[in-house]
């Protein structure tokens, strides 16, 4: 039996010292060098994703539509009588009382509706006196494109231009309840002129819309109060204070706030709907990707096997494979948000533009609900193969392979 | 004063299962390996060999006794030798493991803790002929060239303890020796315990252990017939 050698005997070594250099390729060596493991549970994130924000922009978008249609009323406020049809002296008095009233004009309020995806939206047409006309497209900023102002007691009409491309309505086209019994514009109009700008609202004139055998002459009364330059807000809060003779309201004030609030309304149960299908979307989703991530675990269970036998920890190869899922998630949602986006981009030019939808091209509520499941199945993928990790023994595994 | 063992175990023991199934795979048994030595696990198949390796590695919890690493004890929980072992231990595996993404290089230093381990992976890749190799991914390379790359990967940290588990075991003769000769020749100052089948590749060896049933049955000089009394 031979002798073991003496520490003398053979040469010393440099002391060892740690460091960091010689460290393993890090995660983005990973998902490089290994695609066709990585690139399924990618893919699927990336199209969920896509999927996800190609639903729910638009549908959001909806309520951009009918903010571009209140618009104009950051300019005016519309006022009608409570309780009856028209304006008395006494109301009319109470309306010039009014100390942050710039001016006041008379106007019939009618709608025009425009088609959806799903439903329809409604911009305003505004019956006022020839006078008042250029005045208010100015005051709302919005500009003649095409054609003329109504002349007097013409059935003209000045529409928006994205409106008349949605409806099919030209210069000379004519439209409205006589014409169309489904129209919701009561009598008829022919358009005579074309509007853009800021506001998505039209034009008739009000002599036409008030010929007593007309229908029109019977919608209620309408004011356009103009507040004084920075004095919207105190006009707007008179005119929902004041009462009439018998103490009760005196004016329906359709302001900017009651159709924001009435909008809200209308949406109210929109994101618990959406939010419930993306839920459970990502839910079903996040799972199959989580199964992808335990199937590319479990085929490289040699490889951790091996590290944990070398000496890497647990807790330093969960946050390796965490690290690896974030990975794979970011460049999924990256990739899934080009998808979406281009997606959008070109049904935004094809199908809504033309349409007159409105489109909140980055909305954050669509974005956070597209983020969701590369984030949701990160972080499950994490947690998964944490817990997978803890219960693996190496030493079984090494062994098997050596069997 | 002698300097103390780099491995020394006491009274350790393995047991698997229970009642009709319980299995003793290591039972009793003392060593103490010493730094430079070399020292031969032999022994037919399931008599324990490479659960007595598992067992000084610190990544087996044992049944009774206890393992000491450069005098320290293993803790009985193998995760908390983690640190101990990616330090201390070189593993030599019967199938090489390399990660099959990662060049021979990468595998080599998958495990590194100092900033000297890539030069070190550099000079011992030169020694063991795989220099020109390094950067290759393990399917592009042999079977020897493989266990090669384990050999870098095992002493890439400069480790106080190799364990070699049949380490030649997939290999043809010829090839296997090179690997033993490399081993050998690069181990250095560190304790080597290489369990085999292959008496043949104990040539060298200060020791060889001769395990039946889990128990030490006789220790031996490399090449002799083994002695009936047991010792370590």
């Amino acid at each position: 039996m031979s002798e073991a050698p003496s520490p003398a005997s053979v040469p010393a070594r440099a002391p060892a010292t740690r460091g960091a250099a010689g460290r393993a390729p890090g995660p983005l060596a990973w998902l490089v060098r290994n695609p066709r493991r990585v690139m399924p549970a990618v893919v699927v994130q990336a199209l969920v994703t896509a999927l996800v924000l190609a639903v729910v922009t638009p549908l959001t978008g909806f309520e951009a539509t009918v903010e571009a249609n209140i618009a104009p009323l950051s300019h005016y406020t519309g006022v009608t009588p409570s309780e009856r049809n028209d304006f008395d002296p006494a109301l009319s008095a109470l309306l010039d009382a009014n100390p942050a009233m710039q001016r006041r004009v008379r106007a019939k309020a009618l709608w025009m509706q425009t088609p959806m995806i799903v439903g329809e939206s409604y911009a305003m047409l505004l019956a006022l006196e020839g006078a008042d006309q250029a005045d208010f497209l100015a005051r709302i900023g919005n500009r003649l494109v095409a054609g003329t102002l109504p002349a007097p007691g013409s059935d003209g009409a000045v529409v928006p231009a994205d409106v008349a491309r949605a409806r099919g309505l030209a210069l000379g086209s004519r439209f409205g309840r006589l014409v169309d019994p489904e129209d919701v514009t009561p009598g008829r109009f022919t358009v005579v002129g074309l509007v853009e700008g800021p506001a998505r609202v039209g034009l008739v004139d009000l002599a036409y819309a008030t010929v007593p055998d007309f229908v029109l002459a019977r919608i209620e009364s309408f004011q356009v109060v103009y507040a004084r330059p920075g004095r919207k807000a105190q006009s707007d809060a008179y005119l929902h204070a004041a009462t009439n003779a018998e103490g009760k309201k005196a004016f329906k004030v359709w302001d900017e706030a009651y159709w924001r609030a009435r909008t809200k309304k209308m949406l109210e149960n929109l994101p618990t709907l959406v939010n419930a299908v993306v839920g459970a979307v990502t839910a079903i989703v996040g799972l199959v990707v989580v199964l992808l991530h335990l199937i590319a675990f479990q085929a490289r269970s040699d490889e951790f096997a091996l590290l944990l036998a070398l000496g890497r920890t647990r807790r330093s190869l969960a946050a390796r494979l965490a690290a690896e899922s974030g990975l794979a998630a970011a460049v999924a949602l990256a990739l899934g948000l080009a998808l979406g986006y281009g997606f959008l981009a070109v049904w935004e030019a094809q199908v809504l533009r033309p349409r007159a939808i409105l489109l909140r091209f980055f909305d954050p509520y669509a974005l956070a609900l597209s983020a969701a499941l590369p984030l949701a199945s990160a972080a499950a993928g994490a947690l998964v193969l944490a817990a997978r990790l803890r219960r693996m023994d190496p030493v079984t595994i090494l062994q098997r392979r050596n069997a | 004063m002698s300097e103390a063992p780099v491995l020394s175990a006491r009274a350790l023991s393995l047991v698997y299962g229970d009642g009709a199934r319980r299995t003793t795979a290591v039972e009793a048994l003392d060593l103490d390996v010493a730094r430079g030595e070399f020292v031969g696990l032999v022994g037919p198949s399931g008599s324990g060999k490479s659960s007595l390796l598992f067992l000084l590695a610190g990544l087996r919890r044992p049944t009774t006794g206890r393992v000491l690493l450069l005098g320290r004890p293993l803790d009985a929980a193998p995760d908390r030798n983690a640190a101990l072992r990616r330090r201390h231990v070189g593993f030599v595996f019967q199938e090489p493991f390399l990660v099959p993404w990662l060049s021979l290089r990468e595998n080599a230093l998958v495990h590194a803790t100092g900033p000297g381990a890539a030069a070190r992976v550099e000079d011992l890749a030169r020694r063991v002929g795989v220099a020109h190799l390094l950067d290759e991914r393990p399917h592009r390379v042999s079977g020897g060239e493989r266990q090669r790359a384990g050999l870098l990967r095992a002493l890439a940290n400069d480790p106080d303890l190799v364990l070699a588990d049949e380490p030649t075991a997939f290999l043809d003769h010829p090839t296997g020796h090179a690997v033993m000769d490399v081993l050998r020749a690069c181990v250095g100052r560190a304790a080597l315990v290489v369990v085999t089948h292959d008496p043949e590749m104990l040539a060298g060896a200060h020791r060889v252990l001769h395990l039946r049933d889990g128990r030490l049955e006789a220790t031996t000089a490399a090449g002799s017939p083994p002695a009936t009394a047991a010792g370590a």
